[in-house]
């Protein structure tokens, strides 16, 4: 599903490269974590496979397609395979739970009747039935990535990327948002997660990659967060 | 639902930069109206010239008792040998369309018509007589003037050549300036209209940068994420013109109305030139404002 192969990126303000070699293969199906320190290149692993960046040396392969020779303008429908998650969120203030989840389905020009018909399921899907109404504002921080969640996932992505979606939440409601997350990868749905959480990533006992520097210091099945040390 | 979403989104950031789209929508009607003012006085010139070029013509006066010049001073009135002569000669040449005879008393009542409407107190003072016989000359074309000018011009009872299109061309020239004037003003205005476009198109931009991130990221095409501003930026564009265009109409019927009714000619500016003005003004105003949005965007809109 996700395949890089000796992939490097160098920001051009920086020497030290962000990826340097990393190779990686997901299959699909598969729930990832990604740990490392600060600016040990997940978040630019993250860019690279929605085509945020484009790798200097290496090739990056996407759903079974080639990165490299996919034409800018196709890249809107690799992104509709792919759904996204944040630290912070990113929802919409001026629209309520159900507008921020039908959004993403109306900039991509789904017809009315079926976003009536998706937008509901979602939203139970991910624990927030009843409450479809409400403004952001009024919702508290997990209720919030649920939202984002939702939204990320309403289209059916084929894989799910969430980069430290916890990193704004207090550990308990942590176990909730992993528990849609876990039900979103039992659909089928590939699931890489970003995070610096260690508590999760031992619990969850997933596949693990640790990056350092930029590169792979660390790739194992049902693996802890500090297992190296 | 797609062109719901897109007006909707395109109606919120006219609103959101309520000041900024007021500012482009005055720069851009008044850069169009100086910019249609331009044209239609363009217009008029050249429908006055075709006017006229089919109808000027050479007047050559004959030397009569009363004639001032030194020529006919000496040789005295023009006699029918003279005329003859001359007929002769016009008829020779090649860049001569046309003549005709008029008599000292054809010439009168001529002058009589001409003015007699507008200006009773010269027309009552002039005699018959006191216009010579004389040929109007019409040319196949008006440059050949000086050429058919030099040819009969010292030939016996010719007394002097004058030429109507002379006055005429002073104040083409005068309508010319004020086109170029107009166009050039028009020229700076555009300008600073598309640096506004882009100002607003640019705020614009940055202020609805979460909802376009996530339109990137969920993905929209880059055309459905770019269309509202475009669009925004082609309203704008096309209000100032539709202001512009009432301008236009305006300086049609006051200036160029007042000059039409000084001429007495039918030289009136027909209905189609003036919607020709009106629509190139309309299609220059959203095409620029449209233009330059996405020019913006390209800079400013990551997608």
């Amino acid at each position: 599903m996700i395949h890089f192969d000796n992939v490097t990126k160098v920001y051009p303000t920086q020497k030290r490269p962000a990826l340097d070699g990393v190779s990686i293969d997901v299959d699909k199906g598969e729930f990832v974590f990604l740990v490392g320190p600060s600016g040990s290149g997940k978040s630019t692993f993250l860019r690279l496979v929605l085509k945020e960046e484009k790798p200097d040396k290496g090739r990056v392969h996407v759903a079974g397609k080639d990165l490299a020779r996919l034409s800018n303008w196709k890249v809107p429908h690799l992104r509709r395979r792919i759904g996204c998650v944040f630290q912070d969120f990113r929802l919409l203030p001026n629209k309520n739970v159900f507008e921020n989840v039908a959004f993403a389905l109306e900039v991509i020009g789904k017809p009315r009747r079926f976003i009536r018909k998706v937008v509901p399921e979602v939203v139970e899907l991910v624990g927030l039935e009843g409450k479809a109404g409400r403004m952001p504002g009024e919702l508290s921080g997990g209720e919030q990535q649920r939202v984002a969640i939702a939204r990320a996932f309403v289209n059916r992505p084929q894989i799910l990327l969430a980069d430290e979606p916890t990193g704004n939440i207090d550990p308990a409601t942590s176990i909730g948002i992993m528990k849609v997350l876990d039900r979103i990868n039992r659909t089928g749905t590939t699931v890489v997660m970003a995070t610096h959480d260690a508590a999760i990533v031992d619990s969850m006992r997933k596949r693990v990659i640790e990056l350092e520097e930029g590169i792979v210091v660390r790739d194992q099945m049902r693996g802890v967060y500090g297992q190296a040390y | 639902m797609r062109a719901q979403f897109v007006l909707s989104e395109t109606w919120i950031g006219l609103r959101r930069n309520l000041t900024m789209t007021i500012a482009v929508i005055t720069t851009v009607a008044i850069s169009l109206a100086l910019f249609g003012a331009g044209l239609l006085v363009n217009q008029q010139v050249s429908e006055m010239r075709n006017y006229w070029d089919e109808r000027i013509t050479l007047t050559i006066y004959m030397c009569n008792d009363i004639s001032p010049t030194q020529t006919c001073q000496e040789n005295g009135p023009a006699t029918d040998e003279d005329r003859q002569a001359l007929e002769g000669r016009l008829e020779g040449l090649s860049q001569v369309e046309d003549f005709r005879y008029l008599t000292a008393a054809e010439a009168w009542q001529d002058f009589q018509e001409r003015l007699g409407s507008s200006n009773e107190a010269l027309a009552a003072a002039a005699q018959e007589g006191d216009i010579p016989d004389n040929y109007r000359v019409q040319l196949t074309n008006p440059e050949f003037y000086d050429t058919v000018r030099a040819e009969v011009e010292g030939a016996p009872g010719v007394d002097t050549v004058s030429n109507d299109q002379q006055v005429l061309e002073q104040f083409f020239g005068l309508l010319d300036g004020l086109k170029w004037a107009a166009l050039v003003v028009a020229g700076f205005q555009l300008a600073a209209a598309a640096l506004l476009i882009g100002n607003t198109i640019r705020l614009s931009a940055y202020s609805r940068r979460r909802e376009t991130g996530i339109m990137r990221l969920v993905g929209a095409s880059n055309f459905y994420i770019q269309l509202p501003f475009l669009l925004e930026g082609a309203i704008a564009g096309l209000i100032g013109g539709l202001i512009a265009s009432g301008f236009i109409v305006a300086t049609r019927f006051t200036l160029l109305g007042q000059i039409e009714d000084w001429f007495q000619f039918d030289i009136a500016l027909s209905t189609g030139a003036l919607f020709y003005v009106i629509g190139v003004s309309l299609i220059l105003g959203v095409l620029l404002c449209t233009i330059t949005s996405f020019l913006t965007l390209r800079r400013y809109l990551k997608i």
